[in-house]
């Protein structure tokens, strides 16, 4: 039965298996961002992911090309973000950890009929653009091009939120609010404003993820929902509001799902459930959380 | 005062505490006496709480030994504690809010005896109810028992603590600042109490006011940026050369 | 979120005639809900309307017991409740079981996957169980979508339809729905009497504990990590249950049973209800199912409308219908 599995097969099946994991890493991520700064756990975060896919799938429609896209698809599912934490989740703050979970469970409804009344119940399919068509040379073998290129454009995202955080003073706020949000208080900074950024950030990145995934699988209204508890996956696998944790966990799950398919196709999809069983057993916390947290 | 060093209840040895870089607490070595009321005091930042917690169970050392009569109790986990006859109070009011005065301190009470029992009806289980109202009326809360908790004023919920801890019926009670933010009055009646309770069993008590508690316990540790400083009986202490030179100029409120 | 049938709160003093009312409800409350479920078909004539909203009530019930009265959010409800289902319908449709031991393996398989999911759940704190619930729940999804020859996978699976059942002797006609209705209405009252038990218990008083003060539970030297266990199996036991008796009732377990959107549902209505009510999720389950039969006539788009209860409970009515009826009346 592995007779056909060679080194060379292998090797192609975990460039496959980071390019998926790369969409996890951008899901994670954000959600990690939002729940360091804010302890809200974004139950919607699927939902936005999957409006990420359809605002591109309009842009596209009224003549946008994909690079566009690419650029407008952030911004505006950042925007429909910054709006939710302005108006539906910050009346909430304070009154327990439960109740942002809740809302964001009830709002991934509402955004996925709203996308369906809009856009019909079934799914279409998102072409490749044009320029990222075909398969290049890996020594290894062919590889689809956009798969390449999923991978790349997340390392671009990465590097550019690593010098955000890293080299500007707002970055600075960030990481420091993520340690303790009474520094930042103290610091006389408006928290309020830092949350909602960084809810906008979070929420933004999703949407790309969403449109970067849209050629490998289409675009559907149900598409945000499945990916939702992968993503839960790699948090917990990664530990809670560790970005490092997100993206060495997110490439891990992918690869993990990519090499089951490969052996086992029919265990794919339970494969990461049982990565994350193991890490529960083996370190309740993640790669990279702290123990304890959020007790 | 000249206890038998074997009556020993509770000993460290070297246990240190810290939280990532940050040492809270470093090698304290102490033993607590059997029937003592002994008091950890020190000025803030002193590593006092820390030390308490390592007692306690709520904290488990990052190095040393925690021995309770003579059993290794390093790193138990803290519903253990109290089972093994050690009870506390915390620094900051910790009660059942939303729950009546009684039933908090029924609750306390039954915690050893029973916990997986999904049948019988807990109003039939009066044992409990009257050990509850035995100790509200040793704590002086009896006359509010029907109430919910959160309507107990400050004092009267670190009563209520108090008699919580005493439910699981401790041979070591420890008290955690007991009269922080309580009023003069307040103040001598909690004080007054825990004499009362230090007749009958051993109480260690964590406390930053040195006056409060010169009066009334039998021994004294001193705690100074994280480490034992000195130890005796309340005039070796006073007596004591480097303890005076740390409290001067501190100011004691 | 208070539990505002506590036995703990018996013995405030009641204000006014509604709050003494209640009071007489509350120390009643099996006997009430034994009136209600005899009298339940004449007020609302569609029956299957109404055994539904038996089902789903039983099923919101055990979720409030962890939720409501113990505090712990679980988003991977549908596990127990699917599971349940799909685990009567596997013994009476693979190991040809009479109907009564259908319920019985699924009030069972309800216990088995909660303590899978819940031994696992539990050594995760605060926010996360509520991620690694869903996410567990995710994979017994596929597990059951998977195992096509056991389950039927997409299409779900089909059961041979009950048609006569004799408890103790007695023959009884299971298609009429009426009768049908008082045999599952049964099952709902001894669940209720089995949690008034539980929530009269020291254990009662150990979950509520935990839920108003985790530290100090600990401290008083109760096991809280156990104790969590022991809730979620227990719940387990009423969404197997509340499942099995909803396969029987439809005579198929669609696999969404098993989805997200399952679990979503028992939240959504014991926060409609009201959270660590007793009465709390039926009062839910049915608005919410009455609700729906109402809505879904005029739209396809009852998605929507769940989405937006859930948002305004949250955000101006957390404490439900019946939460919020015990609340004005006891002012």
């Amino acid at each position: 039965m592995l007779a056909g599995l060679t080194p060379d097969l292998i090797a192609l099946q975990l460039f496959t298996g980071l390019a998926l994991g790369a969409v996890y890493v951008l899901l994670s991520i954000g959600l990690s961002l939002i729940f360091g700064m804010l302890t809200v756990v974004n139950f919607a975060h699927g939902a936005f992911y999957m409006i990420g896919a359809y605002i591109g799938l309009y842009a596209l429609s009224i003549g946008a090309n994909f690079w566009v896209a690419l650029l407008v698809v952030p911004v505006a599912v950042g925007l429909v973000g910054l709006a939710v934490e302005r108006v539906l989740i910050r009346p909430l703050y304070g009154r327990g950890i439960d109740y942002p979970l809740l809302l964001t469970f009830g709002l991934g409804y509402v955004m996925i009929e709203v996308v369906r009344i809009i856009f019909g119940r079934t799914g279409y399919p998102f072409d490749t653009p044009e320029l990222l068509q075909g398969a290049v040379d890996i020594w290894v073998g062919y590889f689809p091009l956009y798969r390449l290129f999923i991978i790349a454009a997340t390392a671009v995202v990465l590097a550019g939120l690593y010098l955000f955080l890293e080299k500007t003073s707002f970055g600075l706020i960030i990481r420091a609010g993520a340690r303790d949000p009474q520094i930042v208080r103290i610091l006389g900074v408006d928290v309020s404003k830092v949350w909602l950024i960084v809810f906008g950030i979070g929420t933004g990145i999703a949407g790309l993820a969403g449109l970067l995934a849209a050629p490998l699988q289409g675009v559907a209204p149900e598409m945000g929902a499945t990916i939702l508890a992968e993503a839960f996956v790699v948090t917990v696998v990664g530990g809670m509001g560790s970005l490092l944790g997100a993206v060495l966990a997110g490439l891990l799950v992918g690869v993990v799902v990519s090499m089951t398919s490969l052996f086992a196709p029919e265990m794919a999809k339970v494969s990461i459930f049982a990565l994350m069983a193991v890490v529960l057993l083996v370190r309740p916390q993640g790669f990279f959380g702290r123990a304890g947290l959020m007790s | 005062m000249s206890a038998p060093s074997s009556d020993v209840i509770l000993r460290t040895e070297r246990v240190g505490r810290s939280f990532g870089k940050f040492v809270a607490l470093k090698d304290v070595s102490a033993e607590f006496r059997r029937g003592a009321l002994t008091s950890i005091i020190g000025p803030n930042g002193a590593g006092k709480s820390t030390y308490f917690n390592l007692l306690s169970g709520s904290l488990a050392p990052s190095t040393g030994k925690v021995t309770f009569e003579g059993k290794d109790v390093t790193g138990l986990p803290q519903h253990r504690f109290a089972h093994l006859g050690i009870a506390k109070s915390f620094q900051i009011t910790n009660v059942f809010p939303q729950l009546t005065v009684r039933e908090n301190v029924r609750i306390a009470a039954q915690a050893l005896k029973t916990r997986f029992d999904i049948w019988r009806p807990r109003a039939a289980m009066t044992e409990f109810i009257e050990t509850a109202d035995e100790l509200l009326r040793t704590v002086g809360l009896w006359h509010r028992r029907g109430e919910l908790a959160s309507a107990l004023a400050h004092g009267e919920q670190r009563a209520l603590e108090i008699g919580m801890a005493l439910a699981s019926r401790p041979r070591l009670l420890l008290l955690d600042e007991p009269t922080a933010g309580m009023s003069p009055e307040e103040t001598r009646t909690m004080m007054d109490l825990i004499v009362r309770l230090a007749s009958e069993r051993t109480v260690i008590l964590v406390e930053h006011k040195m006056k409060l508690v010169m009066g009334i316990c039998d021994r004294l540790l001193v705690l100074h940026h994280g480490e034992l400083l000195a130890e005796g009986t309340p005039d070796e202490i006073r007596r004591n050369e480097t303890v005076k030179r740390v409290y001067l100029g501190q100011r004691e409120h | 979120m208070s539990a505002e049938f506590a036995t703990s709160r018996m013995e405030t003093a009641p204000a006014s005639t509604g709050a003494r009312l209640l009071d007489l409800a509350e120390r009643h409350r099996v006997l009430l809900a034994g009136i209600f479920l005899l009298v339940f078909p004449l007020v609302l004539p569609f029956h299957a309307l109404a055994i539904v909203i038996l089902t789903y009530g039983l099923y919101a019930l055990g979720f409030n017991l962890l939720f409501g009265y113990l505090g712990l959010l679980s988003f991977g409800h549908a596990a127990l409740f699917g599971g349940g289902a799909y685990l009567c319908g596997i013994s009476l449709v693979h190991f040809g079981a009479p109907w009564w031991l259908g319920i019985l393996a699924g009030t069972l398989g309800g216990v088995l996957i909660a303590t899978l999911i819940g031994s696992l759940a539990i050594r995760t704190r605060g926010i996360y169980f509520a991620m690694v619930t869903l996410a567990l729940a995710q994979c017994v999804y596929y597990l059951f979508y998977q195992a096509v020859d056991w389950t039927g996978g997409e299409n779900g699976l089909r059961l041979p339809s009950v048609t006569a059942i004799s408890p103790f002797g007695i023959p009884l006609n299971f298609v009429d729905p009426l009768t049908r209705y008082y045999v599952v209405a049964a099952f709902v009252f001894a669940s209720l009497f089995f949690l008034s038990r539980i929530l009269a218990s020291p254990f009662g008083a150990v979950i509520e504990g935990i839920r108003e003060n985790e530290a100090r539970a600990r401290a008083c030297g109760y096991d809280v990590t156990r104790t969590r266990l022991v809730a979620f199996v227990l719940s387990g036991a009423f969404c197997g249950l509340a499942g099995a008796l909803q396969a029987l009732h439809l005579a198929i377990v669609p696999v969404e049973m098993l989805a997200i959107e399952t679990s979503g549902l028992a939240v959504m209505m014991c926060l409609l209800g009201g959270m660590g009510t007793f009465f709390g999720p039926f009062v839910g389950a049915a608005v919410f199912l009455i609700l729906e039969n109402l809505v879904s006539v005029y739209t396809v788009h009852w998605q929507l409308v769940v989405g937006v209860v859930f948002i305004v409970c949250v955000l101006f009515f957390p404490r439900g219908i019946w939460g919020s009826i015990l609340h004005w009346s006891r002012r």
